[in-house]
């Protein structure tokens, strides 16, 4: 059966980078930040491109923010998405996970589709919502931590990962939605060709109107959100920081296990 | 009694998870501040599992069971509906739920479902009049974020599990009441099918004393060798955190942390790795925790005994050298 598959991606920060503060305390200062497509939704797009390839369909990628998440979605298509999709709201920061779902939902909602994907979290805000919190405002069948995904029929079968390396088999019926976890799958590079019609290819933009909203601010929440201030961890780290030079941190790193006992020389 | 504290148990094979008396730990002070330091309870779902229900009531927090045979099994639909009755009739202010790999299929779910507020992955969260202020982490740890709730609904929050030390049982036993549950069976769309775990093969992580793990900071597989060499000088064996198993460059059994396997080495030396809260929670309790990282700002630092600002790759074979002279 041809499969309808929509795909949640979200552009972020690289985290392996150090971040400041903005001045109000609000955000962080974005001026000079690279950014790039959430980890776990590489596998989440990975997944969404075999599932298509094994059983036919189509592969649309979603994703909310400002006009630079156009080249993460460039990637996507170039990596085997068939239609490219922003929802145009151009806050940078997006804090409230609560209403970046019902964003995502309302946007879902126009488009046909028997399984959704998103990554099990994403590595700048960490929430682990955005799927489950879809799910649930659309009524769709879900699962989350998803490592294998196999799809027979109008049901899909699915390994949700627990701690401790167990895992949960459940089946589940279409439409549902999966929260793909780490390593589902070896993501693929775009081949060069890809990325070069992937260049021209039009990238559609749902403005408030096309999901039903006066505005952007229009969205109905059941709360307020607020971030009352971001800051620096307060380190409550005590380790013994080791400065110098290689020879002299190795020096002192060889001292360390002998001292504890673990060489004996 | 309404309002107040909800927590949503958690267990599996019979047992609780930590996660939960940590739950309790954080239901305390929050439902002081609502002004009733006992308006709080604990909801245990399954089947069976009075034992559980009957051991949480040692905990100084009423528990209300509810019971059903769909509920043998964790779905997420079977969750919801199950507890979408009890959040109508107790109208607590907050539900409290692990950020565990099913407090993240669920938390969402049911805010979604019955269109509440929800804050996931809390360190602290606290009520302030009509506020809930909830304490994050975001990007890797490294920048700290305060949010804040204004609902006059069920404010639904996921507290990460070891940020707060557990509740140890109390003296005197609170009641356990069943609460009796509406569930169409057939309304659940979630078929459990069963439950898998790791095939074991390979070295046990979990009985080593010697722990020398590899992250990304290694760069490439064939660097591994050189982790390898030095775990053998050390008489150690080779973790790694999760990047590495997931490209296959070290076998699943390897891996420390939450999806992986908890460790309590006497010496834990994590060679490049960055120390996020998924591999944190897999070893912060070794005995002598040493980190390598070239970032000053790599989260690992908070957990290390001792640190080193530099490349694993260099400092490595530097010190194999010294332990050698």
């Amino acid at each position: 059966m041809p499969l309808n598959l929509v795909v949640c991606l979200k552009q972020i920060p690289n985290p392996d980078l150090q971040f400041q503060i903005a001045p109000d305390g609000k955000d962080i200062r974005r001026d000079a930040l690279n950014y790039k497509l959430n980890g776990a939704d590489e596998y989440a797009l990975e997944e969404a491109v075999r599932l298509k390839e094994k059983n036919g369909g189509r592969v649309v990628a979603v994703t909310l923010g400002p006009k630079r998440t156009e080249q993460m979605l460039r990637e996507a298509l170039a990596k085997g998405a068939d239609e490219a999709v922003r929802i145009a709201w151009d806050d940078p920061a997006a804090f409230d996970a609560g209403k970046n779902a019902r964003l995502l939902a309302a946007a879902v909602r126009t488009l046909p589709h028997d399984l959704v994907l998103t990554g099990v979290q994403s590595d700048d805000y960490v929430n682990s919502a955005t799927g489950g919190l879809v799910a649930g405002i659309l009524g769709l069948a879900h699962a989350s931590v998803v490592t294998r995904v196999a799809v027979q029929g109008s049901r899909v079968e699915v390994a949700c990962e627990l701690e401790g390396g167990l895992q949960r088999v459940y089946t589940l019926p279409l439409p549902a939605l999966l929260s793909i976890q780490f390593g589902a799958n070896t993501p693929r590079y775009a081949p060069l060709p890809a990325i070069m019609k992937a260049a021209r290819q039009p990238i559609k933009e749902l403005g408030p109107a096309a999901l039903g909203l006066s505005n952007w601010e229009a969205v109905p929440l059941p709360y307020a959100f607020g971030i009352r201030g971001l800051s620096p961890p307060t380190a409550k780290g005590h380790a013994e920081m080791i400065a110098g030079s290689v020879e002299e941190q190795a020096k002192r790193f060889a001292q360390v296990l002998r001292e504890k006992g673990f060489v004996r020389r | 009694m309404a309002g107040g504290v909800l927590i949503v148990a958690e267990h599996l094979e019979r047992r609780i998870a930590p996660s939960t008396l940590e739950l309790i730990a954080t239901a305390r002070p929050l439902s002081r501040a609502l002004g009733d330091e006992r308006n709080a309870r604990i909801a245990v779902l399954g089947h069976g599992v009075r034992e559980i229900a009957s051991h949480l009531a040692g905990y100084t927090l009423d528990v209300l069971l509810l019971d059903h045979p769909a509920l043998a099994e964790y779905t997420g639909d079977g969750y919801v509906q199950a507890l979408r009755g009890t959040v109508e009739s107790t109208k607590p202010r907050v539900i409290l739920v692990a950020h565990t790999s099913q407090g993240y299929d669920f938390a969402p779910a049911l805010a979604g479902t019955m269109d509440l507020p929800l804050v996931t992955n809390c360190l602290a969260v606290d009520l302030e009049g009509d506020r809930l202020v909830a304490t994050r982490r975001l990007l890797n740890e490294k920048v700290q974020a305060q949010v804040e709730i204004r609902s006059d609904r069920p404010i639904v929050v996921t507290m990460r599990p070891g940020a707060v030390k557990a509740m140890g049982p109390a003296r005197g036993m609170m009641t356990v009441t069943e609460v009796p549950v509406t569930l169409d069976p057939s309304s659940i769309r979630e078929t459990f099918v069963r439950l898998e775990r790791p095939q074991v093969q390979d070295i046990d992580l979990s009985t080593a004393d010697i722990i020398v793990s590899a992250g990304r900071g290694i760069q490439k597989k064939e660097n591994l060798a050189l982790v390898e060499e030095f775990a053998k000088a050390i008489g150690g064996v080779v973790g790694a955190s999760r990047p590495l198993t997931d490209m296959d460059w070290l076998p699943k059994t390897r891996q420390v942390g939450q999806s992986g396997k908890t460790v309590r080495p006497k010496l834990y030396v994590a060679c490049g790795i960055s120390g996020a809260m998924q591999h944190v929670a897999g070893m912060k309790d070794a005995g002598l925790i040493v980190a390598i990282n070239t970032d000053p700002t790599a989260p690992i630092f908070e957990v290390a005994h001792v640190g080193f600002i530099a490349d694993a790759l260099k400092l490595l074979p530097a010190t194999l050298k010294e332990l050698k002279a």
